[in-house]
């Protein structure tokens, strides 16, 4: 097994500039790792600088303090799965399978043999000789799974391999790559740019944007204690509001939003970056659920514009003075409907600070 | 994928490849240009001829040849469009038949095929003496010759050019956006006015590019039709003359003009082009209900299919008839089957045949390596001056068969590296080395295509599982390839055998291939003779179009080989 240390790695494009720009990251062996980000944040270029697909512009890439940097991929031992899965057309799923095997040279009863136990591992006994554009597309995503993992790689490296498969489907494969993992224990990267998934799939997360990583930790951390800014906005259904600090006390510090809102928190709760003393602006985070809706009391006060029923949840948006907020409400706490003015209150402990910008 | 290990390596490939395009393409142009300005009948004031319209002999061959390509250009492009709306929109009994029928043409051999129209409607031809008797009058009345004979054969040559691109352009075309101009409130004639003939702009123009280009080269009617007023002819003539100088003048020229149209309808390909999203489904067909309708449509659509399979009908005739057994009558009179005897028995006739082949095979072989290289070079790699490759790499695609063969001429008529310090011109391998000239292109460009439908992660994921750059390429990439380079390579096969235009120029009395055996039978006016080696070819092309529709699979085929 092994872990994957990136040391200022850079990728330059003559037209899109750097696309990936000085990234360190520690990978641990056996870790379920993923890169998220939107598009366009050098997450999928990353990726392809491990696998050995581009050259990188600058830094190193080393597997296990071995550097292989300038390593070809086809020395680096890894198992890729692309997005659109690149099985090879001309071949059925078990020679597909086989190929890594046949690559390297295994006797032809190991190869029936591993084939025989990966396509088993995979709930595709019985395809061995269809042709791959006869598969469904979950058939066709553990086709491509089975093909990176019967090497057994050094690394497993997911391009978000979900993307294409229906919204069911997809929660499925979620939690069977999740079992695949725990068995396999291979050091797997997975990138994508859906924090639902990236959440509930991994052991840690590094949220990348612009070519740069933003914040790097366990999903909850990266949810209830974003670092940045763009975090907190990237990171689920969250109402990032300008604000400076009024006054600090003790155990509270009271804020101030544009439209002159004052309340009082606990300030515990903040990103690195934050200092808390008085005039210092911020980002403060309140998140979708941990506002209320109150008919009286609250510290903002709005007209509902717009309710969606979710089934367990509603959304629904408020317009107050500080702009539009994103309420998360059970179902059984009532039915607000648009057009009713309402008062939001804050649960002060939810909430959380990170630098203006 | 380029890592900086087998860095070296991609680089002695890119300079072979260079040196290549630069030995046998590039340079040789660059030879008839030096050849132009110091060659006897050369020189800097022969070009300023070509602007002096009116008196100049160059002018006036200029104008010439522009004249017959932008009529050909129209009366092509009106035959074209017609018969792709009226088969591919309306459904009508016979629609079926004449829709395999009309692409026979593309089998018509090259210099067989324009003297099949000449015997049909030129001076003494079956028509005229139909047509004669009929009105009791002289047959040279009726008979075509002239500009008239050039465009008629142009016509029916290369109205493929627009019937295929539209075709393809309407059976793309998504029923959906028919309805949307409907529910829009469009009338029928807006529909077509505002939508569906706007859709068929690009195929249109990229027809009336390939047909100026094609007219531009031809050089086989204005020949056989006598016509001396235009550039490629007078190529010709100033070589038999002796003034290379200025046979070199006019094909630098024609291939300036050759160039910029190249330019033109690459930059046009790649900006229009309408792509439809739907998920493709047959187009559905008007059926035409109208008795009168249906009547005018089975009518049009008969008629012009006999007309166009008339020329092939008359190769297939003419070769079951006595050599001399035709005088002053709309037929032959007497019938054989003794010329296909001959092809076998008479050495001469044999000899032909196999010279052609071999020629042709070992330029295949030239091509389909250098297009396969370069293509994937220009598809994967990045580089300087990619743009430069891919243009060279296409340039003799765009040049007439003569200009080549003038190029070769400047160049190999003397030692040369590119010949390992030979003479090629009057040896046996100046024909395939046209042959290999001309005809790379076409590996290239459908090697190219197949390229570019194969998804560059398919490879990745190759060298992802270990294989080495030459694995991933052998067992991955080349036999997901093989059938783009298989439908080029049989197409250049093809052409090859039936090459006239430049081996008229290259070929030596010891090695002659087809064509000149052809020619040498048409001047002894041994038609039956000719006719049956016309024959061959056509079989030739038939079985090669079967095996490559054999091969690709159906939906595969490009449409521009799709019979």
């Amino acid at each position: 097994m092994t872990a994957l240390t990136l040391e200022a790695l850079t990728k330059t494009f003559p037209r899109a500039g750097k696309v990936v720009d000085a990234i360190d990251l520690q990978i641990r062996d056996g870790e379920f790792f993923t890169l998220l980000g939107p598009s366009g944040c050098g997450k999928s270029t990353t990726l392809r600088m491990i696998a050995g697909f581009e050259e990188p512009t600058g830094g190193r890439i080393l597997f296990d303090q071995v550097d292989v940097t300038h390593q070809p991929p086809n020395q680096r031992n890894i198992g890729f799965v692309f997005q659109n899965y690149a099985l090879f057309p001309h071949l059925t799923v078990a020679k597909n399978i086989a190929f890594g095997l046949e690559v390297r040279k295994l006797p032809s009863s190991e190869i029936a043999a591993q084939v025989a136990s990966a396509l088993k591992d995979l709930q595709l006994a019985g395809l061995d000789d269809s042709r791959v554009d006869q598969l469904s597309g979950g058939q066709q995503q553990r086709v491509a799974l089975a093909r990176a993992l019967v090497i057994r790689p050094k690394l497993l490296l997911l391009d978000e391999p979900l993307s294409n498969l229906d919204a069911k489907l997809r929660e499925e494969t979620r939690a069977a790559l999740r079992v695949l993992h725990t068995s396999t224990g291979v050091t797997t990267i997975y990138v994508t740019h859906d924090q639902s998934e990236a959440m509930a799939i991994s052991n840690r997360i590094a949220v990348l944007n612009k070519g740069k990583v933003h914040q790097v930790g366990p999903p909850e951390d990266i949810y209830e204690r974003p670092a940045t800014r763009f975090v907190a906005d990237f990171i689920g259904r969250n109402n990032v509001l300008d604000a400076t600090i009024e006054s600090v006390s003790s155990e509270s510090i009271s804020i101030r939003f544009v439209d002159g809102t004052e309340i009082s928190i606990d300030p515990q709760r903040r990103a690195a970056g934050v200092q808390i003393k008085p005039g210092t602006r911020l980002g403060v985070c309140l998140r979708a659920e941990s506002l209320h809706l109150a008919r009286d009391d609250g510290a903002f006060s709005g007209v509902v514009k717009d309710v969606e029923y979710t089934g367990s949840v509603r959304s629904c948006l408020v317009e107050t003075k500080v702009g539009k907020l994103q309420v998360e409400i059970p179902s059984s706490a009532g039915r607000p409907s648009p057009g009713d003015k309402v008062r939001l209150s804050v649960i002060p402990t939810a909430v959380h600070l990170v630098p203006p910008t | 994928m380029k890592t900086s290990r087998n860095a070296w390596q991609s680089k002695a490939v890119l300079l072979l490849l260079a040196l290549v395009l630069w030995g046998y393409v590039a340079g040789p142009m660059v030879s008839t240009f030096e050849q132009s300005v110091r060659g006897i009948g050369g020189g800097i004031a022969q070009y300023a001829d070509f602007f002096n319209f009116r008196t100049g002999a160059q002018g006036a061959s200029m104008a010439g040849s522009v004249f017959i390509s932008i009529l050909s250009v129209i009366t092509s492009g009106i035959t074209g469009v017609f018969l792709a709306v009226l088969l591919k929109r309306w459904e009508f009994p016979l629609r079926k038949v004449c829709q395999v029928l009309v692409l026979v043409p593309i089998a018509l051999p090259p210099l067989m095929g324009v003297e099949a129209f000449v015997l049909l409607y030129g001076i003494g031809g079956t028509f005229p003496q139909l047509l004669a008797s009929l009105f009791h009058t002289k047959q040279a009345r009726f008979a075509v010759d002239g500009v008239a004979g050039v465009l008629l054969v142009h016509t029916l040559t290369m109205y493929p050019y627009f019937y295929l691109t539209v075709a393809a352009a309407l059976e793309q075309s998504d029923d959906s956006l028919e309805e949307a101009a409907y529910s829009l409130g469009a009338s029928k004639f807006e529909t077509w006015t505002r939508v569906l003939l706007p859709m068929l702009t690009p195929a249109v123009v990229a027809g009336a590019l390939l047909t100026f280009m094609s007219s531009m080269s031809s050089y086989t009617a204005p020949l056989l039709f006598h016509v001396d007023t235009v550039m490629t002819q007078q190529i010709v003539i100033a070589k038999l003359n002796g003034q290379l100088g200025l046979a070199s003048v006019v094909s630098v020229m024609l291939a300036i003009i050759s160039v910029i149209f190249l330019i033109i309808l690459r930059g046009y390909e790649r900006r229009a082009r309408y792509s439809t999203q739907s998920k493709g489904g047959g187009r559905k067909r008007t059926q035409v209900t109208s008795p009168a309708w249906k009547f005018i449509c089975v009518l049009a659509a008969t008629g012009s299919t006999i007309f166009l399979i008339l020329p092939i009908a008359m190769i297939f005739i003419l070769a079951f008839s006595v050599n001399g057994s035709w005088r002053a009558a709309p037929l032959p009179s007497r019938y054989t089957i003794e010329n296909f005897v001959s092809l076998f028995t008479n050495p001469r006739s044999w000899e032909a045949i196999t010279n052609s082949l071999e020629m042709s095979a070992i330029a295949v072989g030239g091509a389909t390596l250098l297009g396969l290289v370069s293509a994937y070079v220009i598809a994967r790699m990045r580089f300087r001056g990619k743009a430069a490759i891919d243009i060279v790499m296409m340039l003799p695609w765009a040049l007439p068969g003569t200009v080549v063969a003038i190029n070769l001429i400047t160049s190999f008529a003397n030692p040369s590296i590119f010949a390992l310090g030979t003479v090629l011109v009057g040896t046996f391998m100046i024909v395939p080395l046209a042959y290999f000239v001309r005809f790379s292109p076409l590996v290239f460009r459908s090697t190219a295509a197949s390229l570019a439908q194969l998804d560059v992660g398919i490879e990745e994921a190759a060298r992802s599982l270990g294989a080495g750059w030459w694995y991933a390429f052998r067992r991955v990439v080349l036999p997901l390839l093989y059938r783009g380079i298989a439908a080029g390579a049989l197409l250049a096969f093809v052409d090859g055998v039936g090459e006239f235009v430049a081996t008229v120029l290259l070929y030596t009395p010891q090695h002659r291939p087809l064509s000149i055996a052809i020619n040498d039978e048409l001047y002894f006016a041994n038609y039956g003779t000719a006719a049956s080696l016309g024959v061959i070819q056509v079989l030739l092309v038939l079985i090669v179009l079967t095996v490559m529709s054999w091969v690709q699979g159906r939906e595969n085929t490009p449409a521009s080989i799709r019979l």
